[in-house]
């Protein structure tokens, strides 16, 4: 156990390092930020084209709907991504996946510490995001104070959506590493199906029949739907009901838990037979890259 | 005194030289039809269907298409040129690029000719999925009119692309970060998916020093017949003078930097 702890806190500095070291601090902080307020600031363009061209038909609580899922996904990308991507810079660019492999520590110890320096981050930048979408968008503002937070279940939502993102990212790395350098397309790839299949930015009611069944089949829109319930309450406007806006927050949390019991189980048999392959065939130290 | 007719044959030499590898790695490595054509098409559905959630007029679904399409080549300009040089650096080609007697803009100009051709192929494959996956119609009002504004843009922005590459020279790890921060930003400032109205006139007119925002602009008018932001005839004339100012700059900063890279022991730094 202290191993492990030990892994995990040194592959968590490690990945903030490589993330933060290597400019300025005012200039770091600068890039934790834009990237999601821009992201976010995109869907509020789209919003207010829409409004304009609508002539104000669109409900205003679409803003703050689309505003706070897209602060909250971004620990979806920040977390698989990043542990995927951890693996093919660590094999690729600076060749030292061999070295943390014969490391007393465990790999997917060490890849869960990536994970948690780059989830800090998004964490951090998607505090920040919604700060700057209270102060600048009243639609924002009066939505997120209209309905008191729920705080104990918000503690909830992170906590068991750090396990199943960490999953999730450890089934990813466990696929990226028996696979050339471009494998780390398939956590934007499913980075991009998520985005579009688990109600981030639009109801999952818009979706056609089949794709909203392969929806409810995710677990991170079980996640999202109970973060925007604990910031957002029920959705108030019709255009924005779901499958899953009758469920309550136990049913939600159910929901989620089993799910994510099913991708921790998974993950640890799956990245140990992944690891077991890439050692045998030569994997851990081979560069792909051109 | 080096003839005329040599420079230019060795320039276009090394261009197909460089292009080729590009061109023949599409066949070598199919999976390229994955994360190039296909997983591109996940966000511009969703966006698709942002407005489809908002009932925003179809018309918009088209500008999400149509920006989907260009940010394939932005990020074709990002990557696959303002930080090959960087990459090519790391794997250690970049100073024999240097060493050998072909002109980088040649080598440059191979990188953009190369990527442009699978860019081509994405952007084809995310207009066909968009307009089969909604059902939008596009209609240009001039098919010269728009194949000059998609070429002007094109040369702007691999000029502007030739230009980063040069920048990143002197960068180190900072290089993959910038790239990285250029991307959300730029399609925020250019309006990627929705019209330049939605600003304003200061913030775009900021936005115009990218070739995307007036190309991108100009080409919603031809294809859509939306209100654009300036004229069209003032859009077209902005991405010509884009193409000559970035064309330029790219070769000064070119020599300037390559000569401040040699001096500072940077053409062979690696794993920085």
């Amino acid at each position: 156990m202290h191993e492990h702890r030990r892994t995990l806190r040194w592959a968590a500095w490690l990945g903030w390092q490589l993330e933060s070291n290597w400019t300025e601090p005012w200039l770091f902080a600068l890039y934790v930020i834009i990237k999601p307020l821009a992201s976010s600031f995109l869907l509020v363009c789209m919003y207010y084209a829409a409004r304009a061209a609508t002539a104000g038909a669109v409900p205003p609580e679409f803003l703050p709907y689309m505003y706070v899922s897209n602060a909250c996904y971004a620990l979806v990308g920040a977390v698989m991504f990043g542990m995927s991507y951890a693996i093919i810079a660590d094999r690729e660019h600076y060749g030292m996946l061999k070295y943390v492999y014969i490391s007393p520590g465990r790999l997917s110890t060490f890849c869960i510490g990536r994970a948690l320096s780059g989830g800090g981050q998004a964490l951090l930048g998607g505090a920040l995001n919604l700060g700057v979408g209270v102060a600048a968008f009243p639609e924002v503002r009066q939505a997120l104070g209209h309905y008191p937070i729920e705080w104990g279940w918000l503690v909830f939502y992170l906590l068991i959506g750090t396990v199943m993102l960490v999953s999730l990212g450890l089934i990813l790395s466990a696929a990226v590493l028996n696979m050339a350098r471009n494998g780390m397309y398939l956590s934007e790839g499913l980075a991009g199906v998520m985005y579009l299949l688990c109600g981030v930015v639009f109801p999952i009611g818009v979706l056609p029949m089949f794709f909203r069944y392969v929806s409810l089949a995710l677990p991170p829109t079980y996640w999202l739907e109970g973060m925007r319930r604990t910031l957002l309450g029920p959705p108030p406007e019709r255009l924005l009901e779901s499958p899953l806006s009758s469920w309550s927050h136990w049913e939600l949390a159910g929901a989620l838990i089993l799910s994510t019991v099913v991708l921790v189980a998974f993950a640890a048999w799956f990245f140990r037979w992944s690891e077991l392959r890439a050692w045998r065939n030569g994997r851990i130290e081979e560069t792909t890259g051109a | 005194m080096i003839p005329l007719k040599s420079t230019i044959s060795l320039f276009l030499r090394t261009m197909i030289a460089r292009a080729y590898p590009r061109v023949v790695g599409v066949r070598r490595q199919p999976s390229w039809v994955l994360h190039e054509a296909l997983m591109p098409i996940l966000s511009i559905a969703a966006f698709g269907f942002i407005y489809r959630a908002m009932r925003a007029p179809e018309q918009y679904i088209g500008f999400v298409i149509l920006g989907g399409a260009m940010t394939a080549f932005w990020l074709n300009v990002l990557w696959s040129m303002g930080a090959q040089l960087y990459w090519e650096r790391s794997s250690g080609n970049l100073e024999l690029y240097i060493m050998a007697p072909a002109p980088m803009m040649a080598v440059l100009a191979g990188m953009a000719v190369g990527g442009m051709m699978l860019t081509c192929i994405r952007a084809t494959v995310i207009i066909t999925g968009g307009i089969l996956l909604f059902q939008v119609s596009f209609a240009p009002t001039s098919w010269a009119l728009l194949i000059l504004v998609f070429l002007l843009t094109l040369l702007a922005l691999y000029g502007l692309g030739m230009m980063f590459a040069s920048v990143f020279l002197l960068w180190g790890r900072e290089a993959w970060h910038i790239v990285n921060l250029l991307q959300e930003p730029v399609y925020l400032l250019t309006g990627m998916n929705y019209p330049l109205k939605v600003f304003p006139t200061f913030l775009a007119t900021v936005a115009a020093v990218i070739p995307l925002t007036a190309g991108m602009d100009a080409m919603r008018q031809i294809l859509f017949s939306a209100d654009g932001f300036w004229p069209l005839g003032v859009e077209v004339g902005l991405l010509a003078a884009l193409s000559v100012l970035f064309l330029f700059l790219a070769q000064r900063f070119l020599g300037y930097l390559e000569r401040r890279s040699r001096q500072e022991g940077r053409i062979s730094v690696k794993w920085q």
